[in-house]
């Protein structure tokens, strides 16, 4: 639905987005994972045309964005959901873009209860919200048209615990419909649970891209981490039998995928209290490795994988 | 469109299907201005003091008129009158334009709604009915108070006002306004624009070219060239650059002055604006 094709954006000397491209489909949602300043906004602000590219071009659904009549029709965008009016309340916010996208007032109603701001709350100024209700506010928005596409920058900002399942619940049954989401972040456990398909970016180039199982194999992990009852015992027939193992927490970390350690422990006549792939943690090791020369802090290499298990 | 390359179609992609989408109309964007320009509580309370002052401003006129038993006429109200009109109202037309950058509102009107130039002209027409309404505000409020006045004073009310001076009284309204406008999409600041604004249109006027006028030889012939005031001071029965100067005749060389002022002030600072707009990386 939403195509980026080899997208450049530079200031002056600076190059904020470099030769990027990939596409968000429809009924998917697709996650935009980077650090702060990795290019995301950029990319973002070019989609909606708020920002000339130096090169390179962005189509929604085949159309440029300036091309697409009454486009809160059909794009529902929340690129800075504190960039509203202070002086305007909510309910004010969302009947001016209603009027707008020429829709009845009964639709301001229908998505203030779709995010839960009750009759009071709407009534209030947005300089009394808190980010949380802006986010809830900017997602009502970007809904208010009924929109095929969804271009949202970091929505979960601010959202407490209960709202960031919530969001994904109601994107995740909005991409299910048949719409096409793209959705940005800077924390990986945000967009690793809902989104379908990821897009890596670090100053300004994608650096990884396809779904967590792609990216995984990518990495080439395949680890498992296991924890026995007698863990020496298990530790020295996993060595014997030729793999890797590491004191990992209360357990162990083995270069080799859980079927094979299962099969080690069976013969050593271990009991296993605990047995799983390295996954989750993989997929965190390779976000941090691949932006790292882009994060404004040094990751230490291999410190992930020596201290504490795997959440 | 960029050559597209076999493999640049992966499954899944679709097409938005908006030929049945019919384009916002202009009248709505209108609508939708001429609403932000009051739904906030700057919006509403300027508005407010406007009418306030006003009220206020007949109110002391009528005392002050009656007391001192100076004879008030229609005309008198209706220069009366623009004073609060042509101080407060222009802050309108430079929020409405300003607001989008400072509250950064711009992120979501100019994504609703992406030709520019577009919102930017239902600024302008809201602008302008705003100037139109609340000059025929002002001059329904002229006729009573000059009603009332011939009621209290017994004087015989006095219904003197000339066609062509309160067709350019309107006309500078509104060039103030545009000038206004034309100085926010330039400057995208609301208090630099405001400051700009005030500058240029009341403090040098009385300050600097008020003496400059009255004092240097050049004074009369270079700043009715230069200054909207002192180019509209014959077409308003003026007089207007200050006591003791005698009424000013309008010739052809006054129309090409308030053509020449109009370019500096209104047109170069409306299409270097508008260009800026246009362009500009909305953050």
């Amino acid at each position: 639905m939403i195509t980026v094709d080899h997208l450049t954006k530079s200031y002056g000397g600076f190059t904020a987005v470099d030769d990027v491209s990939f596409t968000a489909q429809a009924g998917r949602v697709t996650g935009f994972l980077g650090p702060n300043g990795a290019g995301k906004t950029t990319t973002m602000r070019v989609m909606t045309g708020l920002t000339p590219p130096t090169g390179g071009s962005v189509t929604i659904g085949g159309h440029r964005y300036r091309d697409i009549p009454n486009p809160g029709r059909h794009v529902g965008v929340l690129l800075d959901a504190s960039a509203q009016h202070a002086g305007r309340t909510g309910r004010e916010v969302l009947t001016l873009g209603a009027r707008t996208m020429g829709l009845p007032s009964s639709r301001v109603d229908e998505m203030l209860e779709l995010v839960s701001l009750d009759d009071k709350e709407a009534k209030r100024r947005i300089k009394n919200y808190s980010l949380g209700m802006r986010q809830r506010l900017g997602i009502a928005h970007a809904l208010l048209g009924d929109p095929e596409v969804l271009i949202l920058d970091e929505p979960a900002n601010g959202l407490d615990p209960a709202g960031i399942r919530w969001m994904r619940g109601l994107l995740k049954s909005y991409a299910d419909r048949g719409g096409a989401v793209l959705l940005s972040s800077h924390l990986l456990h945000e967009v690793e649970q809902i989104a379908d398909e990821m897009i890596l970016i670090g100053r300004g180039r994608i650096v990884a891209q396809g779904n967590k199982a792609q990216l995984l194999a990518a990495q080439g992990d395949g680890g498992t981490l296991v924890q026995a009852s007698d863990n020496d015992l298990l530790g020295k027939a996993l060595a014997a039998a030729g793999h890797e193992v590491a004191v990992a927490g209360a357990g162990l970390r083995v270069g080799a995928p859980p079927a094979v350690v299962g099969q080690v422990a069976l013969e050593a006549q271990v009991a296993l209290v605990d047995l799983r792939a390295t996954e989750g943690r993989g997929l965190e090791d390779l976000f941090l490795e691949l932006t790292a020369d882009t994060q404004r802090e040094a990751v230490p290499a291999g410190a992930a994988t020596t201290q504490g298990g795997p959440r | 469109m960029s050559t597209v390359t076999p493999d640049a179609a992966p499954r899944g992609v679709r097409t938005l299907d908006v030929s049945s989408t019919p384009k916002v109309p202009f009248s709505r964007t209108v609508r939708v201005e001429l609403r932000k320009m009051v739904d906030t509580r700057a919006g509403f309370w300027l508005l407010l003091v406007s009418g306030l002052l006003l009220l206020a401003i007949t109110a002391i006129v009528m005392v002050v008129v009656l007391a001192n038993d100076i004879g008030i006429t229609a005309n008198g109200w209706v220069q009366v009158m623009t004073v609060p009109l042509s101080l407060l109202l222009p802050i309108f037309a430079i929020l409405s334009v300003t607001a989008e950058w400072s509250q950064r509102t711009g992120l979501v009107s100019f994504t609703l709604e992406p030709h520019r130039l577009k919102i930017i002209g239902a600024k302008l027409a809201a602008v302008v009915l705003l100037v139109i309404g609340t000059m025929v505000l002002a001059a329904a409020l002229g006729a009573v108070a000059n009603v009332v006045y011939g009621g209290l004073s017994g004087n015989e009310v006095t219904w003197n006002v000339d066609g062509s001076e309160f067709f350019w009284t309107v006309v500078s309204q509104l060039l103030y306004f545009l000038m206004a406008f034309g100085l926010a999409m330039l400057i995208l600041s609301t208090p630099a624009s405001i400051a700009v604004f005030y500058v240029v249109s009341l403090l040098l006027p009385f300050m600097v070219y008020g003496p400059v006028y009255a004092l240097v030889s050049w004074g009369p012939d270079v700043l009715p060239w230069i200054d909207l005031n002192y180019a509209m001071a014959p077409l308003l029965g003026g007089g207007g650059a200050g006591p003791g100067v005698p009424a000013l005749e309008v010739t052809g060389t006054t129309y090409a002055q308030l053509a020449v002022a109009t370019l500096i002030w209104v047109v170069l600072p409306m299409v270097l604006g508008g260009r800026r707009v246009a362009r500009a990386e909305i953050k």
